[in-house]
């Protein structure tokens, strides 16, 4: 039995895998708490598209998989800001026709030099087979995020509720708006190794909105997201071993099946206690 | 900390024009100067600019030409400084977000925290002073978006005082608050006042603007008129401003009687105002069509 359970954690390549998805989903959760409640989580799923022909081009040229992503990531989100503001198309619009331009000159690129590049492994990740220097590059993203986000959450948080506050105290606000674009960006390229560029929006909202209908307080948000994050990809890339199963997949799922058990059972802001609030009033109201 | 040197404070808006993307001027060539300590109308009709001349002061709107000061600095230098606080006539954020009442004035100590942004002792005991003022502090745990619209304002209203500006906008403070709290709004202004601060506070409540405004900057899209209330608050500068959309109550015309026949007119920019008569009942604004009730009160006088 035990035996059987283990057997996942001998093999050095699940090893990895686990240990790297852990990462990535702690990282991902903590930016998600920001994302969601900016309202940017179609942004995320966005440049998490956007980065495709990145990586392609990358993986052609030889370079890192990373600076490719990160600099399409990047003129996604610049093209999407210019479109906006020389237009008066609806932000939704606008994102949803740059971003699809963008993952469509992706698949026509990969399509067009079959070289080493693996469309599956883009869209669908492949933690399983991630190499060394792959690692590092996630290593060092997550890193530079959560040094970012740990040690100017408070600035960030301020950024996201009330903008003009933060400008009023002569916070930068155009530099914040752009550290957090950067980070997403840089996020959701690392994010695109475990769960491919289809699930990345997932990690990146997910646990973040899971947790905000756990609390009302923000610093318990951050808490409770990352911990949802991390353990969900913890099990999510062990119990892939024993299905079979896609790791991205796995640990969306698990990530997902939260979300639906907060959101029936939330202690305040669950479906279960705005019913219970609801007979306790009507209760109140009855004639004796 | 902030620049507590004992100079003057002051405010200098010159020859601001201030117009919005499509095109819109919404003010043009407005000038006029404030010294500390005051408190100052900003009066004019809707859509006269106030917001717009608040927004220019604050940087959030930048000037097509002119320049604004804040103790001789430019607006950016002063915000860094936390010279400015700002209380927007609506705040344009998102009610769910999960922050607490306490969270949302501790913001407003930022500027004098560290770079990790952790409350010192004094930062929490400024704070819990501010909420104390606007007699907030027993929501201090309250999810934000859980308060009344009144109480939403009053805590907006207590993270500026938390800030400790030297110089305060308020846009329009006193809608939908009720009268002890603006009572109470404008003891404390008077309290800032002595103590050097400048206030600019938009309002459409012109009966109280004479009571607590030693100035008064009169704006039509641009700066009418500017300066001490007892010169620049006349009955011929308000017809002005308003141009004619002021609601009257000329009590010669009104169902009022015994009046000695000489002429009180009493202005308002806001609701009409609900006059009571010596009687203790409603008095009403044209005696036309009221005859009646003229009729019936002279009776009643005549009984005594
Ligand atoms: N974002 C905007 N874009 C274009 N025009 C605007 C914008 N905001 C305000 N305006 C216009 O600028 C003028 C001044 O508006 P402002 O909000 O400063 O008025 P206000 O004096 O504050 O009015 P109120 O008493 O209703 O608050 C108005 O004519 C308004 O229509
Ligand atoms: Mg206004």
């Amino acid at each position: 039995m035990i035996q059987t359970l283990l057997a996942p954690l001998q093999y050095e390549y699940m090893l990895k895998a686990i240990l790297v998805s852990a990462v990535i989903g702690g990282v991902c959760a903590f930016l998600s708490c920001f994302i969601t409640l900016k309202g940017w989580s179609l942004m995320g799923d966005a440049l998490s598209h956007s980065v495709v022909p990145g990586v392609a081009v990358a993986y052609y040229a030889g370079w890192p998989f990373a600076a490719g992503a990160f600099i399409t990531g990047l003129l996604a989100a610049v093209g999407m800001g210019f479109v906006k503001t020389k237009t008066r198309l609806r932000e939704d619009a606008v994102i949803g026709v740059v971003f699809t331009a963008f993952f469509a000159l992706g698949l026509l690129l990969i399509s067009l030099f079959p070289s080493q590049v693996d469309l599956r492994s883009i869209i669908f990740g492949n933690i399983l087979g991630i190499s060394n220097s792959d690692i590092a590059q996630v290593l060092i993203i997550s890193a530079v995020t959560v040094l970012v986000l740990g040690l100017k959450w408070r600035d960030f948080l301020l950024f996201c509720f009330d903008p003009t506050q933060a400008r009023a105290l002569g916070l930068n606000t155009t530099v914040l708006h752009f550290v957090l674009l950067t980070l997403l960006s840089a996020t959701a390229v690392a994010a695109l190794q475990t769960v491919g560029a289809c699930l990345v929006v997932a990690m990146l909202v997910t646990p973040g909105a899971t947790a905000y209908l756990l609390t009302d307080r923000f610093s318990r948000m951050i808490a409770i997201a990352v911990t949802l994050g991390v353990v969900t990809s913890l099990v999510g890339a062990y119990a892939s071993y024993f299905f079979d199963g896609s790791t991205g997949g796995c640990i969306v799922t698990l990530q997902s099946l939260l979300f639906v058990a907060a959101l029936v059972w939330a202690p305040k802001h669950g479906l279960r206690a705005a019913r219970a609030r609801r007979q306790a009033a009507a209760l109140a109201a009855a004639p004796v | 900390m902030n620049d507590a040197s004992p100079s003057l404070m002051s405010v200098d808006v010159a020859g601001v024009t201030v117009s919005y993307a499509n095109g819109n001027v919404a003010l043009r060539d407005a000038s006029f100067r404030l010294t500390g300590g005051s408190i100052c109308a900003l009066v004019g009709v809707n859509g006269s600019g106030k917001s717009t001349l608040f927004k220019a002061i604050m940087g959030l709107l930048k000037p097509a030409a002119g320049t604004v000061a804040i103790a001789g600095l430019p607006v950016p230098v002063a915000l860094k400084r936390n010279l400015v606080a700002y209380v927007p006539q609506a705040e344009e954020v998102d009610w769910t977000f999960p922050v607490s009442v306490w969270d949302v004035v501790l913001m407003g100590r930022y500027g004098y925290m560290n770079f990790l942004r952790i409350p010192r002792a004094e930062d929490r005991r400024i704070a819990e002073e501010s909420l104390v003022r606007v007699g907030m502090l027993e929501f201090r745990d309250r999810q934000i978006g859980e308060l009344s619209g009144g109480q939403r304002k009053r805590v907006f209203l207590a993270r500026a005082l938390a800030q400790r500006s030297r110089v305060i906008l308020l846009d329009e403070p006193f809608t939908g608050v009720d009268v002890n709290t603006e009572t109470a709004i404008i003891a404390l202004l008077r309290e800032l006042r002595s103590a050097g601060h400048i206030m600019i506070v938009s309002t459409h409540n012109l009966g109280s603007v004479p009571e607590f405004c030693d100035n008064v900057v009169l704006i039509n899209r641009t700066v009418l008129a500017a300066g001490p209330t007892a010169e620049v608050f006349t009955q011929e500068n308000l017809l002005r401003t308003f141009g004619g959309v002021l609601r009257h109550f000329r009590f010669d015309e009104s169902t009022v009687q015994k009046h000695d026949g000489r002429e009180v007119t009493l202005l308002t920019d806001d609701e009409r105002p609900l006059v009571f008569g010596k009687g203790g009942h409603v008095e009403y604004r044209e005696r036309a069509g009221r005859e009646d009730v003229v009729r019936k009160r002279s009776e009643d006088e005549e009984d005594l």
